[in-house]
Protein backbone atom coordinates (compact mmCIF):
# COMPACT_ATOMS: atom_id res chain seq x y z
CA UNK A 1 0.00 0.00 0.00
CA UNK A 2 1.26 3.48 -0.87
CA UNK A 3 1.80 5.69 2.14
CA UNK A 4 -0.59 8.66 2.11
CA UNK A 5 0.79 12.19 2.48
CA UNK A 6 -0.57 14.05 5.50
CA UNK A 7 1.41 17.20 5.95
CA UNK A 8 3.18 18.28 2.80
CA UNK A 9 6.07 20.70 3.25
CA UNK A 10 4.88 24.01 1.82
CA UNK A 11 8.09 25.94 2.50
CA UNK A 12 10.04 27.65 -0.23
CA UNK A 13 13.18 29.75 -0.28
CA UNK A 14 13.50 33.21 -1.83
CA UNK A 15 17.03 34.57 -1.38
CA UNK A 16 17.73 34.36 2.35
CA UNK A 17 14.05 34.15 3.23
CA UNK A 18 12.51 30.81 4.04
CA UNK A 19 8.77 31.20 3.57
CA UNK A 20 6.61 28.72 5.49
CA UNK A 21 4.31 28.65 2.47
CA UNK A 22 4.46 30.23 -0.98
CA UNK A 23 1.61 32.71 -0.44
CA UNK A 24 2.51 36.37 -0.11
CA UNK A 25 0.05 39.26 -0.11
CA UNK A 26 0.88 41.90 -2.70
CA UNK A 27 1.85 45.50 -2.14
CA UNK A 28 -0.95 48.04 -2.53
CA UNK A 29 -3.70 45.52 -1.86
CA UNK A 30 -3.00 44.76 1.79
CA UNK A 31 -2.75 48.26 3.28
CA UNK A 32 -0.36 48.15 6.22
CA UNK A 33 -1.54 44.76 7.43
CA UNK A 34 -3.75 45.91 10.27
CA UNK A 35 -6.69 46.48 7.90
CA UNK A 36 -6.94 42.66 7.65
CA UNK A 37 -6.56 41.67 11.30
CA UNK A 38 -10.34 41.34 11.80
CA UNK A 39 -10.54 38.68 9.12
CA UNK A 40 -7.80 36.13 9.89
CA UNK A 41 -4.54 35.48 11.71
CA UNK A 42 -1.90 37.21 9.60
CA UNK A 43 0.78 34.85 10.94
CA UNK A 44 -0.55 32.16 8.64
CA UNK A 45 0.63 33.94 5.49
CA UNK A 46 3.97 33.13 3.88
CA UNK A 47 4.78 36.82 3.70
CA UNK A 48 3.28 40.30 3.77
CA UNK A 49 4.22 43.17 1.48
CA UNK A 50 2.64 46.44 2.70
CA UNK A 51 1.87 49.45 0.56
CA UNK A 52 4.90 50.82 -1.33
CA UNK A 53 7.10 53.31 0.49
CA UNK A 54 9.01 56.30 -0.88
CA UNK A 55 11.63 58.46 0.82
CA UNK A 56 9.19 61.37 1.21
CA UNK A 57 5.43 61.18 1.81
CA UNK A 58 3.23 61.13 -1.30
CA UNK A 59 -0.34 62.49 -1.34
CA UNK A 60 -1.43 60.31 -4.28
CA UNK A 61 -3.62 61.01 -7.29
CA UNK A 62 -6.89 62.95 -7.42
CA UNK A 63 -10.05 60.82 -7.37
CA UNK A 64 -11.72 58.94 -8.91
CA UNK A 65 -8.96 56.44 -8.30
CA UNK A 66 -10.73 53.20 -9.00
CA UNK A 67 -13.02 51.85 -11.70
CA UNK A 68 -14.35 48.36 -12.18
CA UNK A 69 -14.06 46.82 -15.64
CA UNK A 70 -15.25 43.39 -16.78
CA UNK A 71 -13.27 40.93 -14.66
CA UNK A 72 -10.83 43.60 -13.61
CA UNK A 73 -10.10 46.78 -11.70
CA UNK A 74 -8.48 49.94 -12.99
CA UNK A 75 -6.68 51.93 -10.34
CA UNK A 76 -4.62 55.07 -10.15
CA UNK A 77 -3.93 55.47 -6.44
CA UNK A 78 -0.72 57.29 -7.23
CA UNK A 79 1.44 55.48 -4.67
CA UNK A 80 0.01 57.48 -1.77
CA UNK A 81 2.12 56.66 1.29
CA UNK A 82 3.38 58.29 4.49
CA UNK A 83 7.05 58.22 3.47
CA UNK A 84 9.95 56.35 5.06
CA UNK A 85 10.08 58.16 8.40
CA UNK A 86 6.39 58.00 9.28
CA UNK A 87 6.21 54.43 8.01
CA UNK A 88 8.92 53.35 10.43
CA UNK A 89 7.41 55.40 13.25
CA UNK A 90 3.66 54.68 12.76
CA UNK A 91 3.21 51.55 10.64
CA UNK A 92 6.18 49.29 11.27
CA UNK A 93 5.56 48.75 15.03
CA UNK A 94 2.35 46.87 14.19
CA UNK A 95 4.42 44.12 12.56
CA UNK A 96 6.48 43.50 15.71
CA UNK A 97 3.89 40.98 16.87
CA UNK A 98 3.32 39.40 13.48
CA UNK A 99 5.28 36.22 12.99
CA UNK A 100 5.59 36.10 9.24
CA UNK A 101 8.05 37.61 6.82
CA UNK A 102 7.71 41.31 6.22
CA UNK A 103 8.92 42.37 2.79
CA UNK A 104 9.06 46.10 2.10
CA UNK A 105 8.01 47.39 -1.30
CA UNK A 106 9.79 50.64 -2.13
CA UNK A 107 10.38 52.99 -5.03
CA UNK A 108 12.02 56.28 -5.98
CA UNK A 109 12.08 58.96 -8.60
CA UNK A 110 15.85 58.83 -9.01
CA UNK A 111 18.50 56.14 -8.61
CA UNK A 112 19.78 57.98 -5.55
CA UNK A 113 16.37 57.77 -3.88
CA UNK A 114 16.28 54.02 -4.47
CA UNK A 115 19.75 53.44 -3.00
CA UNK A 116 19.12 55.76 -0.06
CA UNK A 117 15.89 53.97 0.84
CA UNK A 118 17.52 50.54 0.47
CA UNK A 119 20.27 51.66 2.84
CA UNK A 120 17.73 53.06 5.34
CA UNK A 121 15.74 49.82 5.46
CA UNK A 122 18.88 47.73 5.75
CA UNK A 123 19.31 48.63 9.40
CA UNK A 124 15.66 48.38 10.44
CA UNK A 125 14.86 45.31 12.56
CA UNK A 126 11.88 43.14 11.61
CA UNK A 127 12.32 43.41 7.86
CA UNK A 128 13.09 40.21 5.94
CA UNK A 129 13.52 41.59 2.46
CA UNK A 130 12.89 44.33 -0.06
CA UNK A 131 10.82 44.40 -3.18
CA UNK A 132 11.74 47.25 -5.49
CA UNK A 133 9.04 48.66 -7.73
CA UNK A 134 10.68 49.69 -10.99
CA UNK A 135 7.44 50.63 -12.77
CA UNK A 136 7.57 54.27 -11.70
CA UNK A 137 8.74 57.18 -13.82
CA UNK A 138 12.41 58.12 -13.84
CA UNK A 139 12.37 61.90 -13.44
CA UNK A 140 15.96 62.14 -14.64
CA UNK A 141 15.04 60.48 -17.92
CA UNK A 142 11.93 62.41 -18.93
CA UNK A 143 9.56 60.28 -16.88
CA UNK A 144 10.17 57.03 -18.74
CA UNK A 145 9.65 54.09 -16.41
CA UNK A 146 12.86 52.69 -14.89
CA UNK A 147 11.69 49.22 -15.64
CA UNK A 148 11.34 49.55 -19.39
CA UNK A 149 14.98 49.43 -20.47
CA UNK A 150 17.33 46.51 -19.67
CA UNK A 151 20.46 48.65 -19.26
CA UNK A 152 18.80 51.02 -16.82
CA UNK A 153 17.34 48.14 -14.86
CA UNK A 154 20.79 46.54 -14.61
CA UNK A 155 22.39 49.76 -13.35
CA UNK A 156 19.60 50.51 -10.89
CA UNK A 157 19.48 46.99 -9.44
CA UNK A 158 23.28 46.84 -9.14
CA UNK A 159 23.32 50.15 -7.25
CA UNK A 160 20.56 49.01 -4.89
CA UNK A 161 22.27 45.63 -4.45
CA UNK A 162 25.36 47.42 -3.16
CA UNK A 163 23.22 49.38 -0.68
CA UNK A 164 21.58 46.50 1.15
CA UNK A 165 22.25 43.01 2.43
CA UNK A 166 18.55 42.21 2.63
CA UNK A 167 17.00 39.78 0.18
CA UNK A 168 16.26 41.86 -2.90
CA UNK A 169 13.25 41.17 -5.12
CA UNK A 170 12.71 43.22 -8.27
CA UNK A 171 9.06 43.71 -9.24
CA UNK A 172 8.68 43.83 -13.00
CA UNK A 173 6.31 45.85 -15.13
CA UNK A 174 4.45 44.06 -17.92
CA UNK A 175 4.43 47.29 -19.95
CA UNK A 176 7.64 46.41 -21.77
CA UNK A 177 8.62 44.89 -25.11
CA UNK A 178 10.42 41.88 -23.70
CA UNK A 179 9.93 41.11 -20.04
CA UNK A 180 12.47 38.24 -20.09
CA UNK A 181 15.33 40.56 -21.03
CA UNK A 182 14.34 42.92 -18.19
CA UNK A 183 14.30 39.97 -15.80
CA UNK A 184 17.76 38.90 -16.94
CA UNK A 185 19.07 42.43 -16.39
CA UNK A 186 17.70 42.35 -12.84
CA UNK A 187 19.38 38.98 -12.28
CA UNK A 188 22.70 40.25 -13.61
CA UNK A 189 22.36 43.33 -11.43
CA UNK A 190 22.27 41.09 -8.38
CA UNK A 191 18.56 40.57 -7.63
CA UNK A 192 17.77 37.54 -5.45
CA UNK A 193 14.40 37.10 -7.15
CA UNK A 194 11.99 38.78 -9.54
CA UNK A 195 8.28 39.24 -8.92
CA UNK A 196 5.86 39.77 -11.76
CA UNK A 197 3.62 41.21 -12.96
CA UNK A 198 2.68 44.71 -11.89
CA UNK A 199 -0.50 46.13 -13.46
CA UNK A 200 -1.09 46.81 -17.15
CA UNK A 201 -1.40 50.46 -18.15
CA UNK A 202 -5.02 50.91 -19.13
CA UNK A 203 -7.94 53.34 -19.26
CA UNK A 204 -11.72 53.66 -19.54
CA UNK A 205 -13.97 56.42 -20.88
CA UNK A 206 -17.45 57.37 -19.74
CA UNK A 207 -19.32 57.90 -23.01
CA UNK A 208 -21.99 60.08 -21.38
CA UNK A 209 -19.66 62.64 -19.82
CA UNK A 210 -16.98 61.93 -22.45
CA UNK A 211 -14.44 62.01 -19.64
CA UNK A 212 -11.98 59.44 -18.33
CA UNK A 213 -13.28 57.22 -15.54
CA UNK A 214 -10.05 57.85 -13.58
CA UNK A 215 -8.94 61.26 -12.33
CA UNK A 216 -5.45 60.43 -13.60
CA UNK A 217 -6.89 59.21 -16.97
CA UNK A 218 -4.45 56.27 -17.14
CA UNK A 219 -4.32 53.62 -14.44
CA UNK A 220 -3.25 50.04 -13.93
CA UNK A 221 -5.44 47.04 -14.75
CA UNK A 222 -5.47 44.10 -12.36
CA UNK A 223 -7.74 41.19 -11.52
CA UNK A 224 -8.76 37.92 -13.20
CA UNK A 225 -8.91 39.61 -16.62
CA UNK A 226 -5.09 39.78 -16.75
CA UNK A 227 -4.30 36.29 -15.44
CA UNK A 228 -3.62 34.51 -18.74
CA UNK A 229 -1.14 37.20 -19.83
CA UNK A 230 0.53 37.20 -16.41
CA UNK A 231 0.86 33.43 -16.54
CA UNK A 232 2.49 33.56 -19.97
CA UNK A 233 4.98 36.17 -18.75
CA UNK A 234 5.83 34.19 -15.62
CA UNK A 235 6.45 31.11 -17.76
CA UNK A 236 8.73 33.01 -20.13
CA UNK A 237 10.68 34.66 -17.31
CA UNK A 238 11.03 31.36 -15.42
CA UNK A 239 12.79 29.90 -18.44
CA UNK A 240 15.01 32.95 -18.84
CA UNK A 241 16.44 33.35 -15.31
CA UNK A 242 17.95 31.09 -12.65
CA UNK A 243 16.82 33.13 -9.64
CA UNK A 244 13.39 32.40 -8.10
CA UNK A 245 10.36 33.92 -9.75
CA UNK A 246 7.38 35.16 -7.74
CA UNK A 247 4.24 35.03 -9.84
CA UNK A 248 1.20 37.26 -9.61
CA UNK A 249 -1.57 38.73 -11.74
CA UNK A 250 -5.24 37.97 -11.23
CA UNK A 251 -4.85 35.07 -8.79
CA UNK A 252 -8.29 34.61 -7.24
CA UNK A 253 -8.11 31.01 -5.96
CA UNK A 254 -5.75 28.11 -5.30
CA UNK A 255 -6.11 26.69 -8.82
CA UNK A 256 -4.82 29.96 -10.27
CA UNK A 257 -1.86 29.93 -7.89
CA UNK A 258 -1.02 26.32 -8.83
CA UNK A 259 -0.94 27.27 -12.51
CA UNK A 260 1.69 29.91 -11.74
CA UNK A 261 3.72 27.44 -9.68
CA UNK A 262 3.53 24.81 -12.41
CA UNK A 263 5.00 27.23 -14.97
CA UNK A 264 7.89 28.03 -12.67
CA UNK A 265 6.89 30.41 -9.87
CA UNK A 266 8.55 29.56 -6.54
CA UNK A 267 6.01 31.70 -4.71
CA UNK A 268 2.95 33.68 -5.64
CA UNK A 269 1.34 36.95 -4.59
CA UNK A 270 -2.33 37.65 -4.03
CA UNK A 271 -3.36 41.16 -5.03
CA UNK A 272 -6.79 42.30 -6.16
CA UNK A 273 -8.48 39.23 -4.67
CA UNK A 274 -7.62 40.49 -1.15
CA UNK A 275 -9.95 43.43 -1.71
CA UNK A 276 -12.91 41.21 -2.53
CA UNK A 277 -12.31 38.24 -0.27
CA UNK A 278 -9.91 39.29 2.48
CA UNK A 279 -9.28 35.61 3.34
CA UNK A 280 -8.10 34.67 -0.16
CA UNK A 281 -4.51 34.15 0.99
CA UNK A 282 -5.55 31.58 3.61
CA UNK A 283 -7.85 29.78 1.17
CA UNK A 284 -5.05 29.59 -1.41
CA UNK A 285 -2.65 28.08 1.16
CA UNK A 286 -5.26 25.44 2.06
CA UNK A 287 -5.95 24.75 -1.61
CA UNK A 288 -2.30 24.25 -2.47
CA UNK A 289 -1.94 21.89 0.47
CA UNK A 290 -4.94 19.86 -0.67
CA UNK A 291 -3.58 19.71 -4.20
CA UNK A 292 -0.23 18.40 -2.97
CA UNK A 293 -1.94 15.72 -0.89
CA UNK A 294 -4.19 14.67 -3.76
CA UNK A 295 -1.25 14.51 -6.14
CA UNK A 296 0.96 12.75 -3.60
CA UNK A 297 3.64 15.42 -3.68
CA UNK A 298 5.52 15.66 -0.38
CA UNK A 299 7.20 19.00 -0.93
CA UNK A 300 5.88 22.16 -2.54
CA UNK A 301 9.38 22.66 -4.02
CA UNK A 302 8.76 19.68 -6.30
CA UNK A 303 5.72 21.33 -7.84
CA UNK A 304 7.66 24.33 -9.09
CA UNK A 305 8.04 24.26 -12.88
CA UNK A 306 6.48 20.82 -13.36
CA UNK A 307 4.88 22.10 -16.54
CA UNK A 308 6.97 21.12 -19.54
CA UNK A 309 6.02 21.94 -23.08
CA UNK B 1 -14.80 44.83 14.61
CA UNK B 2 -15.69 44.00 11.01
CA UNK B 3 -16.88 40.50 10.15
CA UNK B 4 -16.82 38.66 6.86
CA UNK B 5 -19.94 36.58 7.14
CA UNK B 6 -22.85 34.98 5.28
CA UNK B 7 -26.39 36.21 5.84
CA UNK B 8 -29.62 34.71 4.57
CA UNK B 9 -31.97 36.61 2.29
CA UNK B 10 -35.42 36.87 3.89
CA UNK B 11 -37.03 39.29 1.48
CA UNK B 12 -36.08 40.92 -1.78
CA UNK B 13 -38.70 43.12 -3.39
CA UNK B 14 -39.34 46.26 -5.34
CA UNK B 15 -40.83 49.16 -3.36
CA UNK B 16 -41.36 51.54 -6.22
CA UNK B 17 -39.80 52.45 -9.58
CA UNK B 18 -36.06 51.68 -9.25
CA UNK B 19 -36.03 51.23 -5.47
CA UNK B 20 -35.74 47.82 -3.85
CA UNK B 21 -35.73 46.46 -0.33
CA UNK B 22 -33.46 43.64 0.77
CA UNK B 23 -33.98 42.01 4.15
CA UNK B 24 -31.18 39.80 5.41
CA UNK B 25 -30.87 37.64 8.51
CA UNK B 26 -27.45 38.32 10.00
CA UNK B 27 -27.52 38.68 13.80
CA UNK B 28 -23.81 39.50 14.37
CA UNK B 29 -23.88 42.54 12.08
CA UNK B 30 -27.43 43.57 13.03
CA UNK B 31 -26.36 43.64 16.66
CA UNK B 32 -23.43 46.02 16.22
CA UNK B 33 -24.01 48.26 13.19
CA UNK B 34 -24.56 51.96 13.96
CA UNK B 35 -26.36 54.62 11.90
CA UNK B 36 -24.16 55.77 9.03
CA UNK B 37 -22.01 52.65 8.99
CA UNK B 38 -22.16 50.39 5.96
CA UNK B 39 -21.62 46.86 4.73
CA UNK B 40 -19.85 45.53 1.62
CA UNK B 41 -22.10 43.06 -0.12
CA UNK B 42 -20.88 40.38 -2.51
CA UNK B 43 -23.36 40.43 -5.34
CA UNK B 44 -21.92 37.64 -7.48
CA UNK B 45 -19.84 34.49 -7.07
CA UNK B 46 -18.37 35.10 -10.51
CA UNK B 47 -15.91 37.77 -11.61
CA UNK B 48 -18.42 40.20 -13.06
CA UNK B 49 -19.22 42.32 -11.16
CA UNK B 50 -15.90 41.75 -9.45
CA UNK B 51 -15.99 44.12 -6.51
CA UNK B 52 -18.35 44.12 -3.57
CA UNK B 53 -20.89 46.92 -3.36
CA UNK B 54 -21.23 49.30 -0.38
CA UNK B 55 -24.63 49.85 1.25
CA UNK B 56 -25.61 51.84 4.26
CA UNK B 57 -28.11 50.08 6.44
CA UNK B 58 -31.71 51.25 6.45
CA UNK B 59 -32.85 49.35 9.53
CA UNK B 60 -31.18 46.89 11.86
CA UNK B 61 -32.68 44.92 14.71
CA UNK B 62 -30.38 43.73 17.47
CA UNK B 63 -30.96 40.56 19.50
CA UNK B 64 -32.74 42.50 22.23
CA UNK B 65 -35.09 44.40 19.95
CA UNK B 66 -38.68 44.67 21.14
CA UNK B 67 -40.01 43.30 17.83
CA UNK B 68 -39.06 39.70 18.46
CA UNK B 69 -39.72 38.48 14.93
CA UNK B 70 -37.33 41.12 13.54
CA UNK B 71 -34.34 40.28 15.74
CA UNK B 72 -31.13 39.82 13.77
CA UNK B 73 -32.57 41.39 10.64
CA UNK B 74 -30.82 43.95 8.44
CA UNK B 75 -32.68 46.02 5.87
CA UNK B 76 -31.07 47.59 2.85
CA UNK B 77 -33.00 50.02 0.68
CA UNK B 78 -31.21 50.50 -2.62
CA UNK B 79 -31.66 51.95 -6.05
CA UNK B 80 -31.04 49.81 -9.11
CA UNK B 81 -28.37 51.76 -10.98
CA UNK B 82 -25.95 49.29 -12.58
CA UNK B 83 -25.02 45.67 -13.01
CA UNK B 84 -24.25 45.16 -9.31
CA UNK B 85 -27.66 46.30 -8.10
CA UNK B 86 -29.29 44.55 -11.07
CA UNK B 87 -27.83 41.27 -9.75
CA UNK B 88 -29.19 42.08 -6.30
CA UNK B 89 -32.73 42.35 -7.61
CA UNK B 90 -32.36 38.69 -8.58
CA UNK B 91 -31.65 37.61 -4.98
CA UNK B 92 -34.17 35.05 -3.77
CA UNK B 93 -35.51 34.26 -0.32
CA UNK B 94 -33.37 31.66 1.44
CA UNK B 95 -30.17 32.23 -0.50
CA UNK B 96 -26.90 33.05 1.21
CA UNK B 97 -25.29 36.40 0.72
CA UNK B 98 -21.77 37.26 1.86
CA UNK B 99 -21.10 40.57 3.61
CA UNK B 100 -18.36 42.46 5.36
CA UNK B 101 -19.37 44.83 8.12
CA UNK B 102 -19.97 46.94 10.05
CA UNK B 103 -17.62 49.34 8.24
CA UNK B 104 -16.81 53.03 8.49
CA UNK B 105 -17.19 55.53 11.31
CA UNK B 106 -20.95 56.22 11.24
CA UNK B 107 -22.67 59.37 12.46
CA UNK B 108 -21.75 60.87 15.83
CA UNK B 109 -24.72 61.79 17.95
CA UNK B 110 -24.78 65.47 18.99
CA UNK B 111 -22.95 66.32 22.21
CA UNK B 112 -25.02 66.60 25.35
CA UNK B 113 -27.00 68.56 26.29
CA UNK B 114 -28.78 67.68 23.06
CA UNK B 115 -29.38 70.51 20.60
CA UNK B 116 -32.95 71.68 20.56
CA UNK B 117 -33.29 71.11 16.83
CA UNK B 118 -31.71 68.69 14.44
CA UNK B 119 -31.88 69.12 10.68
CA UNK B 120 -31.69 66.08 8.43
CA UNK B 121 -31.22 66.68 4.73
CA UNK B 122 -31.12 63.86 2.21
CA UNK B 123 -31.15 63.60 -1.55
CA UNK B 124 -32.42 60.54 -3.40
CA UNK B 125 -31.41 57.26 -1.84
CA UNK B 126 -29.14 59.20 0.55
CA UNK B 127 -32.08 59.78 2.90
CA UNK B 128 -32.00 56.06 3.72
CA UNK B 129 -28.93 56.34 5.96
CA UNK B 130 -30.57 59.22 7.87
CA UNK B 131 -33.58 57.11 8.85
CA UNK B 132 -31.80 54.95 11.49
CA UNK B 133 -30.05 58.11 12.70
CA UNK B 134 -33.45 59.76 13.26
CA UNK B 135 -34.49 56.73 15.34
CA UNK B 136 -31.30 57.01 17.40
CA UNK B 137 -31.86 60.73 18.03
CA UNK B 138 -34.94 59.82 20.07
CA UNK B 139 -37.22 62.61 21.10
CA UNK B 140 -35.28 65.48 19.56
CA UNK B 141 -37.29 67.85 17.36
CA UNK B 142 -36.34 66.95 13.79
CA UNK B 143 -36.58 69.03 10.65
CA UNK B 144 -36.34 66.62 7.75
CA UNK B 145 -35.64 67.74 4.19
CA UNK B 146 -36.18 65.05 1.57
CA UNK B 147 -35.33 65.67 -2.06
CA UNK B 148 -35.52 63.77 -5.32
CA UNK B 149 -35.95 64.21 -9.03
CA UNK B 150 -39.60 63.06 -9.03
CA UNK B 151 -42.13 61.84 -6.47
CA UNK B 152 -40.84 58.31 -7.08
CA UNK B 153 -37.49 59.34 -5.64
CA UNK B 154 -38.94 60.48 -2.31
CA UNK B 155 -38.14 57.78 0.22
CA UNK B 156 -38.65 57.07 3.92
CA UNK B 157 -41.24 59.80 4.45
CA UNK B 158 -43.44 57.49 6.58
CA UNK B 159 -40.48 56.56 8.83
CA UNK B 160 -39.91 60.19 9.74
CA UNK B 161 -43.64 60.86 10.19
CA UNK B 162 -43.63 58.44 13.12
CA UNK B 163 -41.10 60.63 14.91
CA UNK B 164 -41.21 64.10 16.38
CA UNK B 165 -40.53 65.70 13.01
CA UNK B 166 -41.45 68.42 10.57
CA UNK B 167 -41.04 67.19 7.01
CA UNK B 168 -40.19 69.21 3.91
CA UNK B 169 -40.27 67.62 0.49
CA UNK B 170 -38.76 68.87 -2.74
CA UNK B 171 -38.92 67.37 -6.21
CA UNK B 172 -37.10 68.80 -9.19
CA UNK B 173 -40.12 68.28 -11.45
CA UNK B 174 -42.60 69.53 -8.86
CA UNK B 175 -44.53 66.26 -8.81
CA UNK B 176 -44.53 66.33 -5.01
CA UNK B 177 -44.01 69.20 -2.56
CA UNK B 178 -41.73 72.11 -3.34
CA UNK B 179 -40.58 72.41 -6.97
CA UNK B 180 -36.80 72.61 -7.04
CA UNK B 181 -33.83 71.01 -5.35
CA UNK B 182 -33.78 70.08 -1.71
CA UNK B 183 -31.09 72.73 -1.23
CA UNK B 184 -33.38 75.40 -2.71
CA UNK B 185 -36.06 74.27 -0.30
CA UNK B 186 -33.70 74.34 2.65
CA UNK B 187 -32.55 77.87 1.76
CA UNK B 188 -36.16 79.03 1.55
CA UNK B 189 -36.68 77.79 5.10
CA UNK B 190 -33.33 78.86 6.48
CA UNK B 191 -34.60 81.78 8.48
CA UNK B 192 -36.46 79.27 10.64
CA UNK B 193 -33.12 78.04 11.82
CA UNK B 194 -31.34 81.25 12.74
CA UNK B 195 -27.85 79.90 12.63
CA UNK B 196 -27.03 79.12 16.19
CA UNK B 197 -25.19 76.34 17.96
CA UNK B 198 -28.38 74.69 19.10
CA UNK B 199 -28.84 73.52 15.53
CA UNK B 200 -27.18 70.37 14.40
CA UNK B 201 -27.29 69.10 10.86
CA UNK B 202 -26.81 65.76 9.11
CA UNK B 203 -26.81 65.15 5.41
CA UNK B 204 -26.41 62.38 2.88
CA UNK B 205 -26.81 62.43 -0.86
CA UNK B 206 -25.04 62.77 -4.17
CA UNK B 207 -21.67 64.58 -4.17
CA UNK B 208 -23.16 67.41 -6.25
CA UNK B 209 -25.83 68.00 -3.62
CA UNK B 210 -23.33 68.04 -0.77
CA UNK B 211 -21.10 70.38 -2.73
CA UNK B 212 -24.04 72.74 -3.22
CA UNK B 213 -24.92 72.47 0.45
CA UNK B 214 -21.36 73.28 1.49
CA UNK B 215 -21.28 76.25 -0.87
CA UNK B 216 -24.63 77.82 -0.08
CA UNK B 217 -24.93 77.24 3.62
CA UNK B 218 -22.78 79.39 5.80
CA UNK B 219 -21.83 77.18 8.64
CA UNK B 220 -21.79 79.87 11.26
CA UNK B 221 -23.02 77.98 14.25
CA UNK B 222 -23.90 74.94 12.17
CA UNK B 223 -22.09 71.69 12.39
CA UNK B 224 -22.99 69.44 9.49
CA UNK B 225 -22.01 65.80 9.38
CA UNK B 226 -22.24 64.51 5.84
CA UNK B 227 -22.13 60.91 4.71
CA UNK B 228 -20.30 60.57 1.39
CA UNK B 229 -20.75 58.15 -1.45
CA UNK B 230 -17.78 57.27 -3.66
CA UNK B 231 -16.67 54.29 -5.70
CA UNK B 232 -15.07 51.80 -3.37
CA UNK B 233 -12.58 49.02 -3.83
CA UNK B 234 -12.40 47.05 -0.61
CA UNK B 235 -14.46 49.08 1.89
CA UNK B 236 -12.12 48.35 4.80
CA UNK B 237 -9.22 50.70 4.24
CA UNK B 238 -6.74 48.62 2.30
CA UNK B 239 -6.78 49.96 -1.26
CA UNK B 240 -7.06 53.75 -0.89
CA UNK B 241 -9.34 53.84 -3.95
CA UNK B 242 -12.29 55.71 -2.39
CA UNK B 243 -10.55 58.85 -1.16
CA UNK B 244 -11.96 62.36 -0.89
CA UNK B 245 -9.93 65.56 -0.59
CA UNK B 246 -9.98 67.19 2.84
CA UNK B 247 -8.42 70.22 4.50
CA UNK B 248 -5.99 67.96 6.40
CA UNK B 249 -2.56 69.30 5.43
CA UNK B 250 -0.70 66.05 6.11
CA UNK B 251 -3.02 63.53 4.45
CA UNK B 252 -5.33 65.54 2.17
CA UNK B 253 -6.80 62.45 0.52
CA UNK B 254 -8.69 60.47 3.16
CA UNK B 255 -10.54 57.20 2.79
CA UNK B 256 -14.32 57.44 2.63
CA UNK B 257 -14.49 53.82 3.84
CA UNK B 258 -12.27 54.26 6.90
CA UNK B 259 -11.97 57.89 8.03
CA UNK B 260 -15.55 58.27 6.67
CA UNK B 261 -18.07 57.80 5.25
CA UNK B 262 -19.20 60.56 7.62
CA UNK B 263 -17.13 63.74 7.50
CA UNK B 264 -17.62 67.20 8.85
CA UNK B 265 -18.89 68.92 5.71
CA UNK B 266 -16.61 71.88 6.37
CA UNK B 267 -13.55 69.60 6.17
CA UNK B 268 -14.14 68.53 2.57
CA UNK B 269 -12.35 70.29 -0.25
CA UNK B 270 -14.59 70.38 -3.33
CA UNK B 271 -12.95 70.25 -6.72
Amino acid sequence: MVKPIRNPDLSVRIGNIKLKNPVIVASGTFGFGEEYEDFFNLNRLGGIIPKGISLKPMVGNPPPRIFETEGGILNSIGLQNPGYQDFVKDKLPYFKNIKTHLIINFFGNTQKEYTELARCFDGVPGISGLEMNISCPNVERGGMAFGSEPKIVYRLVRAVRKSTKLTLIVKLSPNVTDISSIAKSAEEGGADAVSLINTFKAMAINIHSKKAELGNVIGGLSGPAIKPIALRMVWEVSQAVKIPVIGMGGIMKAEDAIEFILVGASAIQIGTANLINPRTGIEVIQGIKRYLIQNRIQRMQKLIGLFRN
Amino acid sequence: MALEIDGIVLRSERIKSLYFLLEIYCPPIAATIKPGQFIMLKVSDRYDPLLRRPFSVYKSYSGGHREKNKRGHLLILYKKVGKGTQKMTEFRRGQKVNMIGPLGNGFSLPPLPSPTNVILLGGGVGIVSLSPLADALGATQLFVFIGGKTRDDILCEEDFRKLNSTIFIATEDGSLGFKGTVIDLFLSQKRRFKCNPSHYMYSCGPIEMLKELARTVEFKGFICQASLETRMGCGFGACWGCVVKTIDPGTPYQRVCKEGPVFNLGHIVWE
